[in-house]
């Protein structure tokens, strides 16, 4: 049996002093001065060794405050309020939410699965990926308990294209029916993201992760670091059609990809005569149709067909067009045209959360590329102030490759092991079989309309009385 | 004259109007790194302490917003806030700097201004002002008042 996949990953310290979620308000006027007083009585300790942070103005009972709301309850004069954090509160947006990246800051932090505590109160179904549930039915068997299992789970997947047959000569395999892949050992690429405060360095971190975990990372072939910093081999560099034509790029990459246009055929001859050991993928952008256009690159022979959405999982188009069902759409066309198995399906955009891979995965889609995440494990706060050409907030751009690099690993660390978990789970033992699994998961909206449906909608503009 | 000249540390309770992630932005682009904005969960949180760390850090002048008297949520804040602002008055009062540093601003109940209007006559309030003697004149800042070197 190979060697186990592990990534191992070691504690690395924030920078900036992280924004939580809690804003105590502890006011000593009207004190009783009690003999024993709720603020000594903390089991954290949070009161006794009180500090500010005078730059970003946080305070240090804030960010150690665990929300047991005792010194709250129990202040015989009510000093001691709690409420949320405004600047916690205004991080990210209605996508990222603030408690998808303050989880995402921690596990970069720890490299460890946030706990979100006892119970979960909901809400139980959301848009997007939000709306699935897996099936978690073999959770109760113990040999396959996720990441402290003894039955080894695999989370590699293949890249590019496998026949559906191979052709001997004689004893020799015929060369043109081998499979053409590339293994990555999980189903998790990297990507540089639309935009963000990073410089040169930080991609260089980024480069050094997706080697170190085994990888990839894509960036556009005008940022491609220099060899000696980071290795060609876990690169994918993004080559326009003009780049294509003027000859750009190197020979070592051994994954390229191209954009989709009228013309991508053009772009794409060009690049397999110039990098004939390289695999070319084809990014197709999630509009309307996109699997028409997936199933036709499909049939011109491009093996790698990755599926790009916005930041926040929806079509670049048109907002009501989700990424779960592009994904799924573009899936089963290929599956009903009977060529699944030639291309690999990348998907990309909107994946937040490590239950985002699995989701992604299960609707059809082989690997998915995370871009923005890999940004907030840098501290990014998703603030866009970068895009207002304002300075950021946690000074990206000064990060060291080395502390970037470790973040990174952290961070996917922490969604391999969460993907283990919900693979252990379903009682699912390679990440390839996760590939179009619906049937170990439900979907909100079908099993609403299953039970509901017939009962008449609501029209807009009216309400239930 | 220009309103951007001195630095301004601008605590705010958050239910002030108007002072959303949205408007908080367009007041940094506005008045660049001379203001730097602090939204409170209430007012009532602030402590002299970090009036005085803003001074000390970073900035010539540093002012508090609140609601209304008599309209905090959490029914005093501001009126604690003002005695803290006080006792942070007399403080640098005592070590000499001016009290116009350090202040408070409250909203009125009838006529609710928003945070931008508040920014705007905040920071003309403290253009007034002469360089902050207890900043270090940083490399790149230029100033020619302050390079010279005030001491107390």
């Amino acid at each position: 049996m190979p060697r186990k996949y592990v990534i191992h990953t070691k504690e690395v310290p924030n920078r900036f002093k992280a924004i939580s979620r809690s804003g105590v308000i502890a006011w000593e006027e009207g004190c009783l001065k009690c003999a024993v007083c709720v603020k000594t009585q903390c089991v954290y300790h949070v009161y006794e060794h009180r500090s500010l942070d005078p730059r970003q103005m946080i305070d240090s009972i804030d960010n150690e405050c665990m929300n047991c709301l005792r010194c709250v309850q129990s202040c015989p004069k009510q000093l001691i309020h709690k409420a949320i954090n405004p600047e916690y509160k205004s991080l990210g947006d209605d996508y990222w939410t603030p408690d998808i990246i303050s989880k995402l800051w921690y596990q970069a932090e720890t490299g460890k699965i946030p706990v979100s505590g006892a119970g979960y109160p909901g809400p139980f179904s959301g848009p997007n990926f939000d709306s699935m549930w897996t099936d978690m039915s073999e959770i109760v068997r113990p040999t396959r308990d996720g990441i402290h299992g003894r039955e080894y789970i695999s989370t590699a997947v293949d890249l590019g294209t496998k026949k559906d047959h191979l052709d001997f000569k004689g004893m020799e395999l015929v060369e043109e029916s081998a499979p053409a892949v590339v293994a990555a050992p999980l189903p998790i690429l990297l990507r540089v993201p639309a935009f963000g405060a990073f410089e040169q360095e930080t991609i260089k971190g980024w480069a050094r992760a997706a080697s170190r975990l085994g990888t990839f990372l894509a960036l556009p072939a005008e940022m491609n670091p220099e060899e000696a910093e980071a290795p060609q081999s876990c690169l994918i560099p993004i080559v326009s059609l003009p780049q294509a034509q003027s000859g750009q790029g190197n020979g070592h990459s051994l994954l390229v990809e191209i954009l989709w246009s009228e013309h991508w055929r053009k772009a794409f001859e060009r690049m397999s005569k110039s990098h004939p050991g390289a695999l070319i993928c084809v990014r197709v952008p999630f509009l309307k149709g996109a699997e028409e256009r997936v199933l036709s690159v499909a049939k011109n022979g491009a093996s790698i067909i990755h599926l790009e959405a916005d930041f926040h999982g929806r079509s670049q188009q048109d907002e009501t067009l989700l990424v779960r069902d592009g994904i799924r759409s573009a899936h089963l066309a290929l599956v009903q045209e009977g060529i699944r198995d030639e291309v690999t399906l990348l998907a990309s955009g909107g994946i937040a959360m490590a239950e985002h891979v699995a989701k992604a995965i299960i609707c059809g889609a082989d690997a998915v590329f995370i871009d923005f995440p890999i940004l907030i494990a840098l501290e990014c706060r998703m603030c866009l102030r970068c895009k207002e050409g304002l300075s950021c907030p946690v000074e990206i751009n000064t990060a060291p490759a080395s502390w970037v690099a470790s973040r990174v690993v952290n961070l996917v660390g922490a969604f391999h092991n969460q993907l283990l978990e919900v693979m252990g789970a379903m009682g699912i033992r390679d990440a390839r079989r996760l590939r179009g699994e619906v049937g170990r998961s439900m979907f909100f909206d079908e099993l609403d309309e299953a039970a509901f449906g017939q009962m008449g909608y609501l029209k807009e503009g009216y309400e239930l009385e | 004259m220009d309103i951007r000249k001195r630095s301004l540390a601008l605590f705010y309770c958050q239910n002030v109007p108007q002072s959303g992630i949205k408007q908080r932005q367009a007041l940094e682009k506005l008045y660049g790194p001379s203001i730097k904005l602090f939204p409170l969960p209430c007012s009532g949180r602030l402590e002299p302490l970090h009036l005085l760390r803003a001074l000390e850090e970073f900035a010539d002048a540093a002012y508090v917003v609140t609601c209304p008297e008599g309209a905090c949520r959490y029914f005093e804040g501001n009126l604690r806030a003002r005695k803290r602002v006080e006792l942070a008055r007399k403080i640098i009062a005592s070590i000499g700097l001016e009290e116009d540093r350090v202040g408070i601003v409250m909203n009125e109940k009838e006529r609710q201004k928003s945070l931008a209007d508040f920014a705007k006559e905040l920071m003309s309030r403290v253009s007034g002002l002469r360089p902050s003697p207890v900043l270090r004149p940083r490399t790149g800042f230029e100033d020619p008042e302050r390079k010279q070197g005030d001491k107390l």
